[in-house]
Parts: C-alpha cells; structure tokens; sequence
C-alpha cells in the first residue's frame, strides 16, 4: 500500500493557531507555577523559624504577654466589678456554705452528744458536789478536748533528751529536743530579762507549754482548747512527775524507766 | 547508748557545716544557722565498744560572738574548734577565740582542726602549721573527705575523758 505523504504545512499552522489561543493561558499558567515554587521554597525556609518562634512564644508566654494580660484583667475586674461578683458569688457562696454547715453539723452533734452525757441527774450531781468548773467549761472541754500530744523531758543545760512520750510519730527526738532548747537559749537570750524563762510556745492548733526545773525542763506539746482548769491539772501533775525525777536522778540514765513514768503520771492519769 | 553534746565552733565560712555534712546526714535546715546561730545535727557512733550518739551543735561564726546565746556553749562534754588553713584571719586570734570558749563552756580540752587543707600546697600548710599558736589536731579536707572522721572521733574520744 502506498503511504500518504505528510503535510507539514498543515501540522505548522495547526501549531500556529495554538500558539496564538493559548499564548495567555501560558503565561498565566507559568506565573502560576512560579508564585507556587516561590511560596514552596518560601515555607521550607521560613517553617522551621515559625516553628521556634510558636514553641518560644508557647513557652514564654507569661512572660512576654503576663503583665499585659494581668493589667488587662485587673483594668477589666476593677470596670466591671459588679458582673465578676455575680459570676464568683454562686460559686463562692455554695463553697463556703457547704463548709461551714459541714463544721457547724459536727459541732451541733459534739455539743449534744456531751450535753446529753453531762447533763444527765448523776453528772450534775458528780459536779455539783465536787465544785470548781462550770458548765460551759465542761462542755467546751468535751467538744474540744485538749490531748497531750508530746512530752519531752530534757537536760536544761545540754538539751539532751532523756525521756519522752509521743502519740503520733514526730521527727527525730534528739534533734527535736536539742534545737527547741537551741530555740528556748535564743527566746531567752533576746527578749528575757534575768533568768526569766520561756514558757509557752503557740501554733496555730498546739500549744507548746513549757515548764522549767533546776537543772530539767518539761516540754509538753497539747491540741484542743487548753482551758485553765486542764493547765492547772497539767501542771500539779508536771510538778508531781518532775518532783520523782529530781528525788531519784537515776530516771535521767535509764530512758525506758522514765518513758513509763512519763505514761503513767501525765497520760494514764 | 550514751548521749554527749559537742560543739563546732569557729568563724564564719571554715568549713564547719561542711565538715558536718560529711560526717552525718541526719540535721535541721540550714536555715537555723542563720536565724538563731545553731543547729542541731545527729550521729551515732561507735567508739571503743560504746555506741555514743553525738548531739552535733553547729554554732555559728565566733567573731562578733556577744550576739550568740551564750546558752549554747552549756553542758557540753566535748568542742571543736574549726579554722581555715586558707584563711589567715580564722587563726590569727585562735588564743582568744579558744579561752573564750572554754570559759563559756567550761571545757579544758578542745580538738583544734584546721579545714580545706585541700587549697593550699604542702609548702604552704607547713608554713601556716608554723603560724598557727595553738598545737593543731588535725588538717582536714571536708571536700575531699580527708581526716573528717578521724576528727570527729578525736572529739568523741574528748567527750568520754
């Protein structure tokens, strides 16, 4: 079969033609495809930075924006007190009832359970004839009775332990007992005038009475209210325990000997 | 076991909580030292088939000693006193210093340690040996850990005289 000869002129101008339709398409495609790469090659470099500077401003965002946004809040707290009051107030309000309901039914239900018990005809009478505390007295005593809760006896001079009594588990005696004595020479040093000794220490719920001998000193750390009938009892009965002591100073070489003297004339009593 | 009570004493910066903190873990804060002048540490050892617990009493520098409770020094079975080899002024009134705390705490015998031997050369500890008044028990190192124990058992073999 014969092969038909190619037309090249026709080829040229359909080429041509092309050309002309798509001359603009072209240059819009290549404008394109350049701002493309350009913004590709753009996000490689800059990602990295972006990333660091995000983490950095993740980071130190208190410390860049802190005051900012803390002068901000108060400027927003302080022009609109009235709105964040009513915000707050429901939930404060319900926290702070919730609380003191909470104590208030534990003391209601202390406060009957010793009323009951002390105001039965036998205890009234019991107190009737042995005198000295009153009744708000015995029922504050029940609520919030006071419990011995450490005794320490130590050397006045060298602040060596050499007897104690503990309910719970405090941190190392020895050292307790030396730096209180460190504490009481310093108290003593700074603020007493001739030989005046320290005698109370407070905290927030203990008391630390302190009760001093010729050459001991009795420590006793109390929780609950300490009413003066409790510390008049205490200290006939510190009195009576450090009188043994000083007798019969072998109690202060024999620890054992004296912690169970310690338990019977303070705690069992 | 028996309880004794010693003291360090010394001026400010020898080494004396240093020394302290290599021979015992068992203490208060720091922070007593300086806000009432002492603190208390805890050891228990054994010497010559006796457990001894030492009560560690830690006072602070001896200079400008009127503001330290003499209260402090009472009762004391045993006392070092500390000085930096490295420092001329922790030695120069050693005398003193030592009658002053035997006066307070009626100690005839006190151990006599000199510290951070690790900063000065040989040469240079000899010469200050020279200086020194007083007849030095030990050169220590408490960085290095160096003559710390002995040192403290010269001063519980001081407490059992």
């Amino acid at each position: 079969m014969k092969k038909t000869p190619v037309d090249n002129t026709k080829d040229n101008r359909f080429e041509l033609l092309r050309e002309l339709l798509l001359a603009e398409d072209r240059e819009k495609f290549e404008s394109l495809s350049k701002e493309v790469i350009f913004r590709e090659k753009l996000a490689k470099n800059v990602s990295p930075l972006m990333d660091e500077k995000i983490l950095d401003l993740r980071e130190k965002f208190p410390e860049y924006f802190g005051d900012t946004i803390t002068e901000t809040i108060k400027v927003q707290i302080r022009d609109s007190q009235d709105e964040v009051v009513e915000a707050l107030y429901p939930i404060m309000g319900k926290l702070v009832k919730k609380a003191i309901v909470s104590e208030i039914t534990k003391l209601t239900e202390s406060v009957n359970k010793t009323v009951k018990e002390k105001f039965s005809i036998q205890e009234i009478l019991k107190r009737f004839f042995k005198g000295k505390k009153n009744d708000a007295d015995v029922v504050l005593q029940e609520v919030f009775e006071p419990i011995i809760e450490e005794v320490f006896i130590i050397e006045k001079d060298s602040g060596l332990l050499s007897g104690s009594y503990s309910r719970g588990n405090i941190a190392d005696k020895d050292m307790v007992s030396g730096m209180l004595t460190a504490i009481k020479s310093f108290a003593e040093d700074a603020f007493s005038k001739e030989g005046q000794d320290l005698e109370d220490i407070k905290f927030e719920t203990f008391q630390l009475s302190i009760q001093n001998f010729k050459s001991i000193y009795i420590a006793i750390a109390c929780s609950g209210v300490l009413n003066a009938t409790f510390k008049e009892e205490l200290s006939d009965r510190i009195n009576n325990l450090a009188e043994i002591i000083l007798r019969d100073r072998s109690y202060l070489s024999d620890e054992e000997r004296l912690n169970t003297l310690i338990f019977q004339k303070l705690i069992e009593e | 076991m028996i309880a004794k009570k010693v003291l360090l004493v010394g001026n400010f910066g020898v080494g004396k909580t240093s020394l302290i903190r290599r021979f015992v873990l068992n203490e208060f804060s720091e922070d007593y030292i300086s806000t009432i002048g002492v603190r208390v540490s805890k050891k228990v050892v054994e010497y010559e088939n006796e457990t001894i617990k030492l009560m560690i009493w830690d006072v602070a520098g001896t200079s400008g000693n009127e503001k330290i409770p003499k209260a402090y020094f009472l009762g004391a079975h045993a006392a070092m006193f500390v000085f930096d080899v490295s420092r001329e002024e922790t030695y120069l009134t050693i005398d003193e210093n030592l009658q002053m705390v035997k006066e307070l705490s009626g100690l005839q015998n006190i151990t006599i340690v000199g510290n951070k031997k690790d900063l000065l050369t040989q040469k240079e500890l000899n010469k200050v040996i020279e200086q020194v008044s007083v007849n030095i028990d030990l050169i220590t190192s408490a960085k290095e850990n160096d003559n710390v124990e002995a040192a403290f058992m010269q001063l519980t073999a001081q407490t059992l005289n």
